[in-house]
């Protein structure tokens, strides 16, 4: 008879599989626990009891004590760990202790704030003690938010929220900062490069507000694992934490596989593409009715993943039952993907990092990966989702052409073994430094001397009173405008505004159907752009950039469209520079002018290019920090044009993916561009620059880690089984008659570290 | 590194506030100076302020400036507005009725017409008051009294000095002072809360919401301008506009030169007695001592004083919408239908939603279901319900916009038809079978 195949069956299928590069197994590990704190409330081990805890993980039970003792914790904690309990436990027993004692917690985004309250409500009500929580959002109507205000004793909330509702009217929430002892900080390590810097400077005027009030809560973060939890913790709170990774959860044994696929062209060195492998995959367990989870990076290519499986398990399953789930779908429509995730309804998901965080969806079998996520921290989020909890479970990462994913694939001990990424953030960034001053004088006037959060800001107060934005007078300086700053910062996006996608596919009945930020729509909404939000293609009609509206109109075309983004570099002011051999490498203030020049019509099977356009687009600038390396030297100098413009395409590839392992940052944050012959040097050029405006420390890192960075580099191409360089680790097609840009990468690189 | 040089550099990524002129930076230095407190400058700016009738006001070192004035009716150009304004405080004091405008049980003198100016529009804690105005009245006149805040340090003495004048028994009347002056008057409160008196527990009026009431369909906007040129026939003459406000302080601050202000000061003084004209001219509407305006005012009117159960007035203004000439008074029929009715005087209620739907080329359906409704259950004659709900559906149906509660009407009505019809069925149907 025919039945489903078993997941342990298909395990053993995967075992034969010669295109397994590596197979890893975690096994299983039983719970350590401790039992109740003698410090605990009665009431609270009765309502733990009931719901059959006898005792605690050594984690809750070490968070707890170190809370009660005052100080500010940062718990790592792996997916369903019951972190939870980890603030929970000790705020209620502080409340209990003191029953006007008030909490605060800070959830990245909505939707986990919602998750959470109705778990700590659940809880507070087995307890049977008088707690209000309440969350405070966007949603909350007018008339709860008064209450919120007045009475509630926790209050949830995400970053957003606090910086420009609750802060700008501290006036209103006097009860709340006077009697604030706890501050929650869940999913610490989202708050990391341009969002953690600016998370960082609203805690900073969160303190200075709760210092005005006279209190001094204690912080207790949670977060995934990351190389530096207590350090991220420490930049972000401007305090110690005291870490706690005593993790005393069960896990269920786990199957981490890493899955490359076949080389279809061996001259040129080209595998089977990551996505058709991933397609597959998929579907052979989505077939199985096994439920799984494919993880992909940009938003495009989820949408096109997602069409493919569509297609691919029809008839057998319906199209309901696998779902798309990404950053521009609107809330209510990702809240029901959530439940239908939860109740098994929907058997498979395709998304991007957007469900990396803890949102609550049950728990899946099996977690593909269309390549590596761009950071190990990442990766293990994502492998979380599946198996969280006791069962046997499946993580398949596959790789596509990438020299960063050749290269992991080359050296899983990185992976496995290497430490996960440093979360940097740069709170001092000017630019995000000034926002939040702004703020912060709106709230409360600054003194003469005052610091922000141990940073000297006398210079840039001084600044914005020239600008007429504060007024100083004896020895203070007022918000004197009319503005609310809150309003026209968003902590989210460099960008300062995103563009609205209507859909008009139907006359009468515009519609918003999402939006983006105004850099990725230069190549991603541009007139005639293929648009694809849920498995649904849209064409781009008319983008009206003053007003920031992309129209877009339903259609069923055969191909996507790729568009080219022409960047130029201006050098303003060199911070740092040192002599590399015959080259010369200079860090400092750099400006970006970026403009979408013109895009191509690429078939979706092939991809093969069947049409071309221009894109009619203003030019954008950014102001930056960068790295430059000018390279000197007679061999580079006697180079023919077309070969050194391919050798620094090529050097730039190698730096930019190599760079990025190193500094342990998503390769969307730090660009790379050659120059054949830079405006400040008149020399051969590969800049490295953060992308996001004033900088976030990256290409400062970059800079002084570079001997590291070029003997990786070298390392990897010379590594690379290819013969003169391929798209995976020169990224160049490559092999132009005779010329090998790999040795000549390789050789240039060497000079440069003096080898 | 220079931060400032840099500043300069990425300003293109700042979003800088956008203010009315930034250069000149030499004036600007100059001003903040002259600011941080040097004794000679003060004493300058005391005669300055001295200049536009405003005398110092000192909390320990910190000083605010008030200024007192004192208007006629005559000076006003109003002989008649304190007597008028003592009938109606009469007759509001004869009306036993908790209405929002009621001044029962209020002395007169306490009464305080209320405005203020701010830094800003928004509402939140770097919004600033620098301005107080209030108006009391007396037998010979009205009296306007400002709290000036020269300098933003001195907050608690500007509030202090306010505070000082205002009590438990003062009663405040606005004009948006529920949602915009006195929320920003607690919030500046709190910065200075341990150096000030508490805040007083006192009534509160809002005008606004009165105008709202009567107006909102007639006028363009209920700002208080529009309703006092259209209203209250004043004229100002070369009035500045309070939403220029917030940048003639900033020019005042960065100048020291009071001036600036002048006409703010001379508008925020406008303002608050313009609240006593107000006060009297609603009032006035209300108890119908005032010659009627408009078909559509008397129905708001008659409204209003229905939702404070104030029924039999409601019905006089209705009726008053009845004999002035103009159009839309199938509403005011419709309205007296529905007191009646609830009064159950239903033959008097058919009458009214008769007219109602008689009066005018575009009935109401609400008209016809009410007919329906009161045929239906009183007169017990189906085949009359029915026809008025053929003719409420057709109504509805013809209505140019489908809103929400539209469509829930249209289903009601439905459902009557289709409940009539069984009724009107049920018994033909016996007389079929008899």
């Amino acid at each position: 008879m025919f039945r489903k195949q078993t997941l342990s069956e298909m395990i053993e299928e995967l075992k034969k599989d010669n295109r397994v590069a590596y197979w890893h197994e975690i096994e299983e590990q039983p719970a350590s626990i401790v039992p109740f704190p003698d410090k605990m409330d009665e009431r609270i081990k009765a309502a733990l009891e009931k719901r059959q805890i006898t005792g605690l993980y050594t984690h809750q039970a070490s968070a707890f004590a170190s809370v009660m003792n005052g100080e500010n914790i940062v718990a790592v904690t792996p997916t369903a760990s019951g972190k939870t309990f980890c603030y929970n436990l000790p705020v209620i027993q502080r409340h209990i202790h003191r029953p006007t004692a008030r909490a605060l917690y800070l959830f990245p985004t909505k939707a986990l704030a919602q998750d959470q309250k109705s778990e700590i409500n659940e809880f507070i009500d087995d307890i049977d003690i008088q707690i209000n929580s309440y969350t405070y959002d966007g949603d909350t109507p007018a008339n709860i938010r008064q209450v919120v205000r007045k009475a509630g004793h926790i209050v949830i909330t995400n970053p957003d929220m606090l910086h420009s509702a609750i802060l700008p009217h501290h006036t209103k929430w006097i009860s709340l900062f006077e009697n604030l002892e706890t501050v929650v900080i869940d999913e610490l390590h989202t708050y990391r490069g341009v969002f953690g810097s600016h998370v960082a400077n609203v805690i900073r005027r969160l303190k200075r507000i709760c210092r005005y009030y006279g209190s001094q809560p204690t912080f207790i973060c949670t977060s995934a694992t990351i190389a530096n939890p207590a350090e991220l913790c420490k930049e972000l709170i401007g305090e110690n934490a005291r870490l706690i990774a005593n993790n005393g959860a069960p896990k269920g044994k786990k199957h981490f596989i890493l899955y490359n696929p076949p080389i279809v062209n061996k001259q040129l060195n080209i595998r089977k593409p990551a996505t058709k492998v991933v397609n597959e995959l998929a579907a052979s367990f989505l077939k199985e009715r096994i439920q799984t989870i494919v993880f992909s990076r940009s938003r495009v290519s989820v949408e096109v993943i997602l069409s493919h499986l569509q297609e691919l398990v029809q008839g057998e399953l319906s199209r309901k039952t696998i779902r798309g789930y990404r950053g521009g779908y609107l809330p209510n429509q990702r809240r029901e993907i959530e439940r239908s995730l939860r109740n098994g309804e929907t058997i498979g998901v395709v998304s991007t990092n957007a469900l990396e965080l803890g949102v609550d969806i049950g728990q899946l079998q099996v977690c593909i990966m269309n390549g590596y996520p761009g950071s190990i921290a990442s990766s293990w989020q994502q492998a979380g989702r599946a198996g969280r909890r006791m069962d046997e479970s499946v993580v398949i990462m596959v790789a596509n052409s990438s020299p960063l994913d050749q290269y992991l694939f080359q050296h899983p001990e990185f992976f496995f073994d290497g430490s996960p990424e440093t979360a940097r953030i740069n709170q001092d960034n000017l630019i995000i430094l000034v926002d939040h001053l702004k703020c912060a004088a709106y709230e409360l006037p600054f003194a003469c001397g005052e610091d922000f959060g141990g940073t000297q800001v006398e210079e840039i107060l001084e600044y914005l009173a020239e600008e007429r934005v504060l007024h100083y007078q004896r020895n203070k300086w007022y918000w004197m405008n009319d503005a609310f700053p809150a309003h026209n910062i968003s902590l989210r996006s460099a960008a300062q505004e995103n563009v609205v996608i209507i859909d008009q596919s139907a006359v009468e009945k515009h519609r918003v159907i999402g939006e983006m930020d105004t850099f990725s729509a230069m190549t991603l909404l541009h007139e005639e752009a293929i648009y694809l939000h849920e498995g649904t293609q849209f064409q781009v009609e008319y983008l009206d950039w003053e007003e920031k509206k992309a129209y877009v109109r339903k259609v069923d075309v055969e191909y996507f469209t790729d568009a080219n983004l022409a960047v130029q570099l201006k050098v303003l002011a060199v911070d740092k520079e040192k002599e590399l051999g015959s080259s010369r490498l200079e860090y400092g203030d750099m400006m970006v002018t970026a403009m979408a020049t013109i895009f191509k019509k690429l078939k979706l099977e092939t991809f093969e290019n069947i049409g071309s356009g221009k894109i009619h687009l203003p030019e954008m600038e950014l102001h930056t920090n960068g790295v430059a390396l000018s390279l000197g030297g007679e061999e580079i100098i006697s180079l023919k044009e077309d070969v050194l413009e391919q050798l620094l395409i090529g050097l730039a590839h190698v730096l930019q993916h190599v760079a990025c392992v190193r500094v342990m940052c998503d390769k969307g944050d730090l660009h790379a561009v050659p120059e054949v012959k830079a405006v400040h040097s008149e020399k051969p050029t590969v800049f490295l620059y953060d992308r996001y405006p004033g900088g976030v420390g990256l290409s400062d890192s970059v800079y002084k880690q570079f001997a590291n960075i070029v003997a990786d580099a070298v390392h990897f191409v010379s590594a690379c089984p290819c013969d003169n360089g391929c798209p995976s680790c020169t990224g160049l097609a490559g092999a132009n008659s005779g010329l090998s840009v790999k040795t000549l990468i390789v050789n240039t690189l060497a000079e440069v570290i003096g080898r | 590194m220079n931060v400032k040089a840099k500043l300069q550099r990425m300003k293109g990524h700042m979003r800088l506030e956008h203010s009315g002129e930034t250069e000149d930076k030499n004036r600007l230095q100059e001003a903040a100076e002259k600011a941080a407190g040097n004794v000679a400058a003060d004493d300058e700016l005391a005669e300055l302020w001295g200049k536009l009738g405003f005398k110092p006001f000192y909390l320990e070192e910190q000083r605010s400036f008030q200024k007192r004035s004192f208007y006629t009716f005559a000076d006003m150009k109003r002989p008649d507005l304190g007597r008028e304004l003592q009938e109606v405080y009469e007759r509001w004091g004869n009306l036993a009725l908790d209405h929002p405008l009621s001044s029962r049980n209020v002395p007169l003198e306490r009464m305080m017409f209320f405005d203020t100016e701010t830094t800003g529009l928004s509402t939140g804690a770097g919004n600033s008051i620098f301005l107080i105005g209030y108006a009391r009245v007396h037998d010979d006149g009205v009296e306007v009294t400002q709290h000036m805040l020269a300098e933003p340090s001195s907050e608690a003495a500007f509030l202090y000095g306010f505070l000082q004048e205002f009590h438990d028994d003062d009663y405040l009347v606005s004009y948006n002072g529920k949602a915009f002056d006195w929320p920003q008057v607690k919030s500046r409160h709190v910065f200075v809360r341990d150096q000030v008196p508490r805040l007083p527990a006192f009534g509160h009026i809002d005008l606004l919401h009165a105008a709202r009431r009567l107006w909102k369909h007639e006028l363009p906007s209920c700002r208080l301008s529009v309703v006092e040129r259209e209203k209250l026939s004043i004229r100002r003459l070369h009035d500045t506009p309070g939403s220029m406000a917030p940048l003639l302080y900033y020019d005042y601050l960065h100048e020291n030169k009071p001036d600036h202000l002048r006409g703010i000061i001379e508008h925020n003084d406008q303002d608050v007695r313009s609240l006593i004209h107000l006060y009297v001219a609603i009032s006035q509407r209300l108890f119908q001592c005032a010659r009627p305006a408009s078909v559509t005012e008397q129905i708001q009117l008659g409204k209003w004083c229905e939702q404070t159960g104030w029924e039999e007035a409601a019905v006089s203004h209705y009726e008053k919408a009845l004999e002035i000439p103009g159009s839309g008074k199938e509403a005011a029929h419709f309205q007296l239908g529905r007191i009646f009715k609830k009064q159950k005087r239903y033959q008097e209620a058919t009458a009214q939603f008769i007219n109602s739907i008689s009066v005018s080329s575009t009935p109401l359906a609400e008209g016809f279901i009410e007919l329906a409704k009161l045929h239906e259950h009183q007169e017990k004659s189906y085949e009359r319900a029915h026809y008025f709900s053929r003719e409420a559906l057709r109504c509805l149906k013809a209505s140019q916009k489908l809103t929400s509660a539209k469509r829930k009407l249209i289903k009601d009505v439905e459902k009557r038809i289709e409940r009539l019809e069984g009724k009107l069925r049920g018994s033909s149907s016996f007389h079929n079978m008899s």
